[in-house]
């Protein structure tokens, strides 16, 4: 019986979810040949390029991630309550991030057999230590802020009181963590310095990615009300939307000042218009991402609607994964001439997960309350209240 | 500054690029030693190239393995701690730790981790002076007691060091004025000097600090800024909080004060119905 039930419901779904399936399926059986055939066999990877492109999609991922310790802090913290309906959907795209990035950390792990080590091995010294405990318990974290969605409907709706209770407290704790990690991942290359370009090397980088991080994740919750309005229907009002845009210029303002500032503090300002393609880099990075999203969001008019605020949101995070891509990967020295492009196999893989992590969401998003308290889209509220009006 | 500094008992190897005449017996001998194989070795040869006119033809090679450096980027980078500082200033690799991460090899700046590629479960594959072989009464690494030219010589580091300036200074002209090792990542316990500059043999030019220093620097930082972060989130929090309460007794002391007046109201309005 329970399984008829299960089977007819997978058929009432509409077909994006089989598709996404599909993707999913390929890239996962990628990805276990991967584990049983290791890393020679199946990336690009080599002495002179140890780290692909799975480590900056990580770094991407996780800066996008930021949306949900950002919005925890604006609304427990500060108490910005009106932003509280962007919580669960924010919370659960968090989460899902971060479900990614440990998905494809394992596939990076020459040895994922043992994993486990960096919990009883540790390294004090080691950014890399430090990022990986702070995901592990940061993912713990999203969990119990999301159970209250998914216990909601349920049986045990009654721990939802439980839960609740300890809100305050886990926030504070997952966006500490959040710090940490965050700018963690900038710290990764401090200890690389000979191998990261002078543009992109600072001491300053763990403050660069936990900025930057802050200004991604905004743009998140910004963009994803512009897309959950046209893929779900229901969204956040607008004037909240307009209201979250606006923290995005002073944010890239101070990350610009920085940025520009340290490379005059340490004499390399010069390196912007005499290191040729890496010049190019950069600056494309700090136009792309932080020049014009400072425009834009500077702007009354554009952060009202949704079109201008979405694309603007499009700038700041394409302008993230530029620099984390940038860091990581583009402009990493290399060494006796060797360079590095991915395998089909570790694009296969990434194309995998991130089939998996929309499917997941938009599951979880279909069968769970998570848009409760957002508005509901519906162009018949408005013929409806015309209907009254002329009743009247 | 470095938090391992050298002891006199530190081992070190001095490497002569004049002496070296590519014959690749000490890969051999460290590939047989410490059961790798050849294609990934814990040593190469860096070499110059032919260089100069004919007649006048010059090519210079040195082998090349860990630096076993006093402050080491690869251990302060290691996720598990799996390369530690071990005795005799050997950089030593527990293989039994190792989650593969790979972070070491972009951490050392010598590029000197290999990694088994090829392997299902690959480790990292690094010099470790020949530790077992040193703990079994053997004087001197496989590499370099099989040199047939001495171009790799071992023994006490300090004695290594002094060797390598009094070759540089007893015969003029003959070396650049450089120990490569000596200063390169914050010191190193290998030391070379060559007839060609380093940069034509290949080898990297390693700042004179470890990236490890910088590195601990900020990691070190780590609780402090938890603990700054989360008792300021949390007095915020309570601030709001506070002030949030104070404004809603006031509401409800303005309301019950409304309501009061109202009760009043009515009961005149009672009496005076009565
Ligand atoms: S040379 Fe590289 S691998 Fe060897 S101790 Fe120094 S940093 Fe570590
Ligand atoms: S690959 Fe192994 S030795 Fe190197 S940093 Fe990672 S865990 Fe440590
Ligand atoms: S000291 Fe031993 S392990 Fe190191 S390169 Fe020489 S032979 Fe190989």
């Amino acid at each position: 019986m329970m399984i008829k039930k299960i089977i007819d419901e997978i058929k009432s779904l509409s077909v994006g979810y089989y598709i996404l399936a599909v993707i999913a399926a390929a890239g996962m059986s990628v990805a276990a040949y991967r584990l049983y055939a290791g890393l020679g066999a199946t990336t690009n990877l080599s002495k002179a390029f140890p780290w692909g492109i799975w480590i900056s999609f990580d770094l991407s991922t996780v800066a996008f991630s930021g949306g949900a310790f950002t919005l925890a802090a604006l609304v427990y913290v500060f108490h910005l309550h009106d932003l509280h309906p962007a919580v669960r959907p924010t919370v659960l795209a968090g989460l899902i991030g971060y479900s990614s990035v440990l998905l494809i950390l394992f596939m990076d792990l020459g040895r994922w057999d043992r994993f486990y080590h960096f919990l009883i091995y540790p390294n004090l010294n080691s950014a890399l230590f430090e990022v990986s405990w702070c995901i592990m318990l940061y993912s713990t974290i999203l969990v119990y802020e999301l159970s209250p969605a998914l216990l909601e409907n349920s049986r045990w709706s009654g721990l939802i009181k439980v839960v609740e209770k300890w809100t305050i407290p886990m926030v504070i704790a997952g966006v500490t963590l959040s710090t940490l990690h965050q700018s963690s991942l900038g710290t990764l290359f401090v200890v690389m310095s000979p191998r990261v370009h002078p543009l992109w090397y600072s001491m300053l980088l763990p403050v660069f990615f936990l900025i930057s991080s802050l200004a991604a994740g905004l743009a998140m919750v910004v963009g994803g009300a512009t897309l959950s309005y046209w893929i779900f229907k229901r969204t956040l009002p607008e004037n909240i939307v307009a209201e979250l845009g606006w923290f995005i210029p002073w944010i890239l303002g101070v990350y610009l000042v920085l940025k520009l500032g340290e490379l005059e503090i340490t004499d390399e300002l010069h390196l912007l218009f005499t290191s040729g393609v890496y010049s190019a880099l950069f600056i494309t990075e700090l136009i792309i991402g932080v020049v014009i999203p400072i425009v834009l969001f500077s702007i009354k008019r554009l952060r009202h609607s949704r079109v201008a605020s979405l694309v603007g949101a499009l700038f700041v995070l394409g302008g993230v994964v530029l620099n984390r891509f940038n860091t990581s990967w583009f402009t990493i020295k290399p060494v006796a001439g060797q360079t590095y492009a991915p395998s089909w196999m570790e694009v296969a893989i990434l194309i995998g997960v991130a089939a998996t992590a929309v499917l997941a969401y938009s599951l979880i998003a279909h069968y769970f309350p998570l848009f409760e308290e957002t508005v509901r889209v519906k162009r018949q509220s408005k013929v409806r209240r015309e209907l009254a009006h002329t009743g009247d | 500054m470095s938090e391992t500094t050298s002891n006199e008992n530190d081992y070190g190897f001095l490497i002569d690029a004049s002496r070296c005449i590519d014959c690749r017996a000490c890969l051999v001998a460290c590939s047989v030693q410490n059961e790798t194989p050849m294609e990934t070795t814990r040593i190469w040869i860096k070499e110059t190239g032919v260089t100069g006119q004919f007649p006048d033809l010059e090519r210079y090679s040195a082998p090349y393995h860990c630096m076993h450096c006093e402050d080491p980027s690869c251990l302060s980078a290691c996720t598990v701690g799996a390369l530690q500082k071990g005795e005799n200033g050997i950089v030593t690799y527990d293989q039994d730790r190792c989650i593969g991460c790979r972070y070491c090899m972009y951490a050392c700046p010598f590029q000197v981790p290999n990694y088994e590629w090829k392997q299902q479960l690959p480790l990292i594959v690094k010099c470790d002076m020949c530790i077992s072989r040193l703990g079994e009464g053997e004087s001197e690494p496989a590499c370099a007691a099989t040199c047939p030219t001495d171009a790799i010589i071992f023994g006490r580091k300090s004695e290594m060091l002094a060797e390598a300036h009094r070759r540089i200074e007893e015969n003029p002209g003959k070396y650049i004025d450089h120990v490569y090792g000596e200063h390169e990542n914050g010191g190193t316990a290998t030391f070379y000097v060559s007839p060609a500059p380093f940069e034509d043999l290949g080898f990297p030019s390693a700042g004179e600090m470890s990236p490890a220093y910088s590195n601990r620097l900020v990691t070190h930082g780590t609780p402090t800024v938890a603990g700054a972060v989360a008792v300021g989130l949390s007095s915020i929090y309570l601030t709001i909080k506070h002030h949030e309460e104070a404004m809603e007794a006031l509401k409800n002391g303005s309301t019950h004060e409304a309501d009061n007046a109202a009760d009043e109201e009515t009961q005149v309005a009672a009496q005076e119905a009565a």
